[in-house]
């Protein structure tokens, strides 16, 4: 009775598309394309679909057993498929049905993933996705889009696989997603910020006293990067130190006309006017 | 767990000291250590933030050191006696060198360059540009010993770690936006010198000129596409030709063995070079007839992947080749390969032309 009721229920879903029969379902699918659910044997006997319905982000992950890429990624997404708990996710594992039910759980149990595993039956989803790598992780939205195919990489593939899920999600934009896809390059800063290290330590030097160190300071941030505010009014405030407050109401000025909220060239030059300084 | 511990910190130590280095101000000059330089320091930095001895030759000094007022650092003004700290290095360091707090915001992070500045650099002077503790050979390598085993003991090397920026040309010991601190993804790093006509290898081979070589050959290998060239090759160091992470055929012909398409095998499913009848491994293949096991598997004369295939890009699709080297001269022989409404063909060049059919289950590349 309760068969039958399963079986009734299975053709139901068949016919109104939520899971379709493994070997019609699946044909060519490329990115943008629909993704057809498929209802595939679990590692311990039961059985799963290969899609949630309830999921906005559907996370596919193909993988082989014997293969060091692939035990390396799942060992890798352990900690990208926590960072998503409870989050509307759904996971799942693809592995051919060639390997041994054993060694495909010993890998799973090492590598410490959540995700429910599905056996591909005589590599049929494989061969209806065109999969030829692994491991590849196919992303499938709550439409039951193919949004992204990504196979390994050596080098950033979670941050990527991660990205791509947030992306989703709706929590990345466009902008964050391409940052993932094509990280900026790391870099110091460049004269810049070279002339604004300058400025720093010529402003340390002020306070300890040291006005010639200053003005050396400054004059060396401006060479970087003559458009600095704050490099103009260090100058004129070690100017002013130094009695010479027609050369520093210059700088002031210029640093005023860079920056009208510059404070320090604001108050040097009130000082100098007000007779602080020669 | 205690010599984990030891090992973690040890690493920590020898990977900050580069980072440090890379922190020091634009305007050091080569200097000598100023008078009454005890040679003594905090506490903490006993043997490694300390100012060089007096009477050494110093090669780059610190602009705040230079200035003669350790209390821009320390509580006291007095070279004699400075004292403590003002604050923790790195919020003293960054008071100047501001650019870091955003670096450091970086995901992916130095652990020695967030626990000190001053593992890696000396905040005073040091004989060293940056103000390293060392040259940054050594001092990455202090720590990173199985990278610096790989190095020194591969048959095959890489010059980019000896030579430029060496360590740091690749990655940044601060903080990075990509694993392993690399500066970049790997291959925007490595077009910076393989994109140059002449580079050649520690053979004096000539190496390939990567920007015209993808410039005239559309269809990328899949790493090279995603720019991972370490999917591939072993940047510190191998034992394989071209630094190779696996075992590749070197000539067109080999006995097919798995161990010989190592290299192709860590993506590449092995099924499809020891399966002789599928519809679900490749495409290349007569209805069920596997042809990539017809070629390659065979016990002497085995075709290897190069004979049909570019490693990195190709004018044709699945990267065939135009022309495959062949015989001891490396005579161009034409693949010949066509697309066909119904899988493809080979001109008549290894054999007699033959087409191919695979149309009987559709499948993405």
């Amino acid at each position: 009775m309760r068969l039958d009721r399963l079986s009734a229920l299975i053709l139901m879903l068949i016919a109104g598309g939520a899971i379709a029969p493994l070997g019609v379902a699946l044909a060519r699918v490329e990115v943008g394309e629909a993704v057809e659910n498929v209802d595939m044997p679990t590692l311990d006997g039961g059985r799963a679909p290969l899609l949630a319905r309830k999921a906005l982000a559907n996370v596919i992950v193909f993988f082989r057993p014997d293969q060091e890429h692939s035990v390396e990624t799942l060992r890798r997404l352990v900690g990208c498929e926590k960072s998503f708990a409870g989050k509307p996710v759904h996971w799942v594992a693809v592995v051919s049905d060639s390997y041994p039910v054993d060694q495909v759980q010993a890998v799973v149990k090492e590598a410490g993933i959540q995700m429910p595993v599905v056996r591909d039956e005589g590599d049929a989803l494989y061969g209806k996705l065109g999969v030829r790598l692994h491991p590849v992780v196919g992303i499938v939205d709550a439409k039951q889009k193919l949004v992204a195919y990504e196979p390994f990489r050596k080098i950033n593939y979670c941050e990527l696989v991660t990205a791509r899920i947030q992306y989703v999600l709706g929590e990345i934009d466009d902008q964050q997603l391409q940052a993932a896809i094509a990280p900026p390059r790391a870099t110091q800063g460049g004269e810049e910020q070279a002339a604004r290290r300058h400025v720093k330590m010529g402003e340390m030097m002020l306070k300890s006293g040291n006005l010639a160190k200053a003005e050396e300071n400054a004059r060396q941030a401006l060479e970087k990067d003559a458009k600095l505010p704050g490099a103009y009014a260090l100058l004129g405030n070690a100017l002013a130190g130094q009695g010479k407050c027609a050369d520093a109401g210059k700088a002031f000025d210029e640093a005023l006309k860079l920056d009208p909220q510059n404070a320090a060239a604001a108050s040097g030059r009130q000082k100098c006017a007000g007779g602080g300084a020669k | 767990m205690r010599s984990r511990t030891t090992f973690a910190n040890v690493a920590l130590t020898l990977l900050l000291v580069p980072a440090l280095a890379l922190a020091a101000p634009a305007n050091n000059k080569k200097t000598t250590a100023p008078a009454g330089n005890t040679g003594t320091a905090h506490a903490a930095f006993v043997g490694k933030g300390a100012p060089l001895p007096q009477g050494a030759k110093v090669g780059w000094s610190h602009a705040a050191y230079e200035n003669g007022d350790c209390s821009i650092c320390h509580v006291n003004k007095d070279v004699k006696n400075p004292g403590a700290l003002k604050a923790s290095v790195n919020d003293l360091c960054f008071q100047c060198h501001e650019e870091f707090t955003s670096v450091m915001s970086r995901q992916v992070k130095h652990p020695p360059a967030v626990e000190r500045c001053t593992n890696c650099h000396n905040a005073h002077n040091s004989t060293e540009k940056k103000l390293l503790n060392a040259d940054v050979y050594t001092l990455c390598n202090g720590c990173h010993t199985k990278i610096k085993a790989i190095a020194e003991n591969s048959k095959v090397k890489h010059g980019a770690l000896t030579a430029g920026g060496k360590c740091v040309s690749c990655h940044n010991p601060h903080a990075a936006n990509v694993e392993k601190l690399l500066v970049q993804l790997p291959f925007d790093l490595c077009v910076n010198c393989h994109s140059q006509e002449g580079l050649k290898d520690d053979k004096g081979v000539v190496l390939t000129n990567f920007s015209k070589l993808l410039a005239a050959n559309k269809v990328w290998h899949a790493p090279v596409a995603n720019k991972d060239c370490s999917a591939c090759h072993q940047t510190h160091g191998s034992n394989n030709f071209r630094l190779l992470v696996e075992d590749y055929p070197a000539k067109f012909y080999a006995p097919y063995d798995p161990k010989n398409y190592a290299l192709c095998f860590t993506c590449h499913n092995d099924k499809v070079a020891a399966t002789a009848e599928t519809t679900t491994l490749t495409n290349f293949r007569d209805g069920s007839r596997n042809l990539h096991f017809l070629h390659v598997n065979k016990t002497e004369r085995g075709r290897t992947c190069r004979a049909c295939h570019e490693v990195h890009a190709s004018p044709f699709e699945h990267q065939i080749r135009e022309k495959t080297p062949f015989g001891s001269s490396g005579w161009g022989l034409n693949v010949g390969w066509q697309k066909t409404a119904t899988g493809g063909a080979c001109a008549k060049t290894c054999h007699d032309t033959k087409p191919y059919s695979n149309k009987t289950v559709a499948t993405k590349k």
